[in-house]
């Protein structure tokens, strides 16, 4: 049974019918009816008396109590909604930016990959790929060879996992009839079994699978709620990949989004031999793949330490069969060269979001903290304020016999009430704050707030309440009950130890604006810096997209863009068409060294040959806007038997062929196979991204080189260069229905891609400066209003004796001045050892430009007076007589 | 609290033996409150006063620990009353607080009468 309360009414109930039960035992002892009835009445004494006693046992009285004070508190709060209102938006504000960015540096910085026994999981990474390889980044990526090696070892790392992505960017799939585009990865048979991912559908590979190179997909959950609705029957299911069937056998753990950067991979493949789903989506290079090819160092790998093994030893163990695997194919290691060294780094957490976001993201966290801090500061003053201004009501409360643990609770229940508002408002700022922080951060992986972002807000909650309970409590007691016979505001108010802790809170909110506002001032000036950079191209009206075709062979792969491009160039509102194998503002580049005049180019000690190449199409230059300084741009009549041409920039004349005129002189690969003729140097301009530095460029024409691959289209149009797009999807799909526009964006936005997080960061940044501000000063407005109210008697007085209005206003006004020159003497130096630690993040600026300073204390000046401003002028305009009689 | 006049010779009853003295009485079966202030009442020749309203409190206080139960039934003279009765865990405390009663009464006589104390260790 559960225990069930009784109802008063029961109660009642019973009473009445002992009182019936009294009055015949009475009756039956010789008494008349009434007097029976008046005299069991008289004997159980007050019966009102008993039905009290019996309500505080058997009520939750405490509850009762609560709900009284519940009720009393809203209303009281209600009194007064200017400060109800500030308080809770200054919680909500505060509250929600931490909750927000806390969110995102536990999904991306603390958290653990979702797989089995993290902490004995490592990447793998090489110091330097061997001389004669291309790698996809010498330090992370392997050649086949390598990773076979290591794998059939057996020993250290068991097992070693490879993984490579099908393309650079996204790769065609097709389900049903529709192309589309997603993101996926071939890895080893081991992987899923290695990593320790569980399928909750279906299975994950076998080294069978890998050996065989089956046909089988696995997708992500996330891909699977994306695309499939969670729909079971996906299992069985043909995904076409690069027009390749596939079949769906299984769909991975939840939250596991793949081991790449940054991205999240929407399937995996077993690791595959055959043209079209070559590593990177590259073209075969002298018709090998990327299994045969040992030159092409571009798989990643991934380990796990076998059992008892540390890392030192593991890396020991594979160090010399890796040194022997790194030279496979290539023959012995030229003179002087040093053998690449292995070894491998933490793969717990998620490498390429620390490396992107962590300290940034580190640092906005100490902003909003920051932020948090002023904003509690701020809310336990404006109470404090308050409280001091009800003295006489808790006086009051204490002469009619109120305790104090009444008083405390109410305190605390109004608190309570303060902050459970403040805190369900910011929870529904941090989820809106969290999803646009993901979408301009780019970051897939999920971002929702799990349970130690919850237990965090919640720590700060209940932290705030109770400070804002017991901060006004000593304001509150501080006036004893016969405090509530005086009445004169300049007696009950003469708490100097009070007025100086407000004090000291005001200038060292002050300090903190300083430096939230020299941070966000140094990362705004470099987010303009970034902005304006100039890109040395006409980005407006260039709208850009990948194709990905099958390609049978090179002469089929050069018709099929010749006629795309002659296509697309007659669409109305297009000026000009080009093609480049790699996108510009993507961030990525091709990178080698080149033969100058037959020969590797001399450089001084240390200086680098690398060269960012790239292959193009006619009309590249022209189409982006690009000034030619000298010669010619590529051309139509530049085809596969008209003489190989070349165009170089600036940089790289300036670096190899300086002092000569660089046309007609030869350039060409670094082993030598393929020449061409310079015919063009152009101005130097961005390839990679916004925020890159002049370096040697050399671009070829596509028709002419041996190798043919997935391109980039980029079109010139008149207007608005997406609104091309849907007619340039027809095109394509006439020429292979299963081709998706890869990407399509403007160009102009994917420059802009490439300093995306700095963007954010500064916005962010900017914006968290700005809340300080404002929090600032109403924390100064609210705590000088309130000294000024208590001030009155004693300003009246002064004009009485003769004080002018100036004088008033420079009292005030002096008093935050004090203050503000307090904040800023501690804040400037603190902020210039923040600027230290933002460094790496600037673009463009010192750490301790002086203009930014000035800016940052001139706005807290400017705060300082405006919030002054008001109470100041309240003040002047005291009435002496009615301040005095106030008394 | 009772305002009524006590000009008689009856005994306020001490804190916290009213419960005792309600489950001994329930101890002779279910009884209803009033009858149980009755039953108290002659028992102790009309020493005891109960206060009718802390004997509801307390029945209150039982039934909540699970000492006694109650239940609405027909008094003999067939009024509506709530009947009460012991629990097995009712049985168990009234044994306890017997005890606990007997070690008491037992005290306050060795300090009320330390001769008669004293003779029964000797006995």
């Amino acid at each position: 049974m559960f225990r069930r309360k009784r109802s008063a009414k029961d109660f009642q109930a019973e009473i009445e019918a002992h009182l019936a039960l009294e009055a015949d035992d009475l009756k039956s002892e010789g008494l008349g009816a009434d007097e029976a009835r008046w005299k069991a009445r008289r004997e159980f004494g007050n019966v009102r008396a008993a039905q009290e006693r019996f309500y505080l046992k058997s009520r939750l009285v405490w509850l009762d109590k609560l709900l009284r004070d519940m009720r009393f508190g809203i209303r009281s709060l209600l009194q007064s909604p200017g400060f109800a209102l500030t308080a809770v938006l200054t919680l909500a504000l505060g509250i929600g930016a931490n909750t927000a960015v806390f969110s995102v540096m536990n999904a991306v910085l603390l958290k653990s990959l979702p797989v089995g026994d993290p902490q004995r999981l490592v990447y793998l990474r090489t110091s330097d790929a061997p001389r004669g390889t291309g790698t996809i980044d010498s330090n992370l990526t392997f050649s086949y060879p390598v990773y076979d090696a290591l794998r059939q070892q057996n020993k250290g790392l068991t097992p070693v996992m490879a993984f490579v992505p099908l393309s650079g960017s996204k790769v065609a799939v097709r389900v049903g009839t529709e192309p589309e585009e997603a993101e996926g990865d071939m890895v080893s048979g081991t992987f899923f079994s290695g990593l320790g991912v569980s399928l909750p559908l279906g299975r994950g590979f076998s080294q069978d699978d890998e050996t065989q190179h089956a046909p089988i997909a696995v997708i992500s959950y996330n891909y699977w709620t994306r695309r499939f609705a969670r729909d079971p029957g996906v299992l069985g299911k043909t995904f076409y990949v690069s027009a390749v069937p596939m079949t769906i056998v299984g769909v991975a753990a939840e939250g596991f989004e793949g081991v790449e950067d940054g991205g999240s991979t929407d399937f995996w493949i077993p690791l595959q031999n055959r043209r079209e789903l070559n590593a990177w989506g590259n073209p075969t290079e002298d018709g090998k793949l990327y299994m045969a090819d040992s030159t092409w160092w571009c798989l990643q790998m991934i380990g796990r330490l076998a059992p008892g093994v540390t890392r030192a030893q593991a890396v020991a163990q594979l160090q010399p069969v890796f040194q022997k695997a790194a030279y496979v194919g290539l023959g012995s290691p030229q003179a002087g060269e040093m053998p690449p060294i292995l070894s491998v780094v933490d793969a717990k957490g998620f490498r390429g979001y620390d490396q992107m976001y962590g300290n940034p993201l580190r640092i906005l966290m100490a902003m909003v903290g920051l932020v948090l801090l002023i904003a509690l500061a701020n809310v336990a003053m404006l109470l404090m304020a308050r409280n001091a201004a009800r003295q006489r009501e808790f006086s009051l409360r204490q002469a009619l016999g109120a305790g104090r643990g009444e008083l405390l609770r109410q305190l605390l229940v109004e608190s309570f009430i303060l902050v459970t508002a403040g805190g369900a408002l910011a929870w529904g700022f941090a989820e809106m704050a969290t999803r646009l922080l993901g979408q301009w951060a780019q970051i897939e992986s999920s971002l929702t707030p799990d349970r130690t972002v919850l237990l965090l807000t919640l720590g700060v909650l209940v932290f705030a309440a109770l400070l804002f309970g017991l901060a006004p409590l000593r304001v509150a007691l501080a006036g004893k009950a016969e405090l509530a016979l005086k009445t004169s505001a300049a007696t009950s108010n003469t708490n100097a130890g009070k007025s100086r802790m407000g004090r000291v809170t005001v200038a060292l909110q002050m300090t903190m604006c300083v430096v939230l506002l020299v941070s966000a001032g140094l990362l705004l000036r470099t987010l303009q810096n970034l902005e304006n950079t100039p890109l040395g191209m006409d980005v407006d009206g260039l709208v850009v997209f990948g194709v990905n075709p099958n390609i049978p062979s090179l002469p089929a792969g050069r018709a099929f863009y010749q006629k795309l491009i002659d296509k697309l160039r007659v669409l109305p509102g297009v000026e000009s068409v080009t093609i480049a194998a790699a996108r510009l503002g993507s961030g990525s580049s091709y990178n080698n060294s080149m033969m100058v005049d037959g020969r590797l180019p001399d450089v001084a000690n240390g200086a680098s040959q690398a060269v960012r190449s790239n292959v193009v199409g006619p009309g590249f230059f022209h189409t982006l806007g690009v000034p030619i300084l000298s010669g010619r741009d590529f051309a139509d009549s530049d085809t596969a038997s008209s003489p190989h041409v070349g165009i170089i920039n600036e940089e790289f004349a300036k670096r190899f062929l300086s002092g000569v005129n660089p046309l007609g002189h030869t350039i060409g690969t670094d082993d030598g196979q393929y020449t061409m003729t310079v015919v063009g140097v152009v101005k130097d301009h961005k390839y990679r991204s916004i925020d890159e530095e002049p370096i040697p460029m050399a671009w070829y024409e596509y028709a002419q080189i041996p190798i043919i691959g997935p391109m980039h289209v980029e079109m010139r149009v008149h207007g608005d260069p997406l609104a091309i797009l849907p007619a340039a999807q027809k095109v394509v799909q006439q020429i292979d229905s299963n081709l998706p526009l890869i990407r399509p964006i403007t160009q102009r936005a994917q420059f802009e891609t490439t300093i995306a997080h700095q963007i954010l960061f500064a916005r962010l940044a900017g914006f968290f400066g700005f809340l300080a501000v404002v929090l600032v000063a109403t924390g100064l407005y609210g705590a000088l209003a309130y000294r000024v109210s208590q001030r009155t008697a004693e300003i009246g007085v002064r004009m009485a004796v003769g004080a002018g209005r100036g004088q008033v206003v420079w009292m005030i006004l002096k008093d935050s001045l004090t203050l503000t020159v307090g904040g800023v003497v501690i804040g400037v130096p603190l902020a210039m050892l923040v600027g230290r630690a933002l460094a790496s993040t600037l673009y463009g600026i010192t750490p301790l430009d002086g203009a930014t300073y000035l800016l940052a204390v001139a706005g807290v000046t400017v705060v300082a007076l405006v919030a002054s401003a008001i109470p100041a002028g309240r003040a002047a305009s005291v009435d002496p007589m009615r301040a005095l009689r106030m008394e | 609290m009772s305002t009524r006049e006590n000009n008689d010779d009856r005994i306020a009853l001490l804190q916290g033996t009213l419960d005792l003295l309600i489950l001994r009485t329930l101890l002779l079966g279910s009884c209803h409150g009033q009858g149980v202030a009755r039953i108290i009442q002659r028992q102790s020749e009309e020493a005891f006063l109960v206060d009718h309203g802390s004997l509801y409190v307390a029945l209150q206080r039982l039934e909540e620990r699970k000492w006694i139960r109650a239940k609405w039934g027909v008094s003999d003279n067939n009024r509506k009353a709530r009947f009460y009765s012991l629990t097995p865990k009712g049985r168990e405390q009234l044994i306890e607080k017997i005890g606990e009663w007997r070690r008491l009464t037992r005290a306050m006589d060795m300090i009320l009468e330390p001769g008669s104390g004293l003779k029964g260790e000797e006995a």
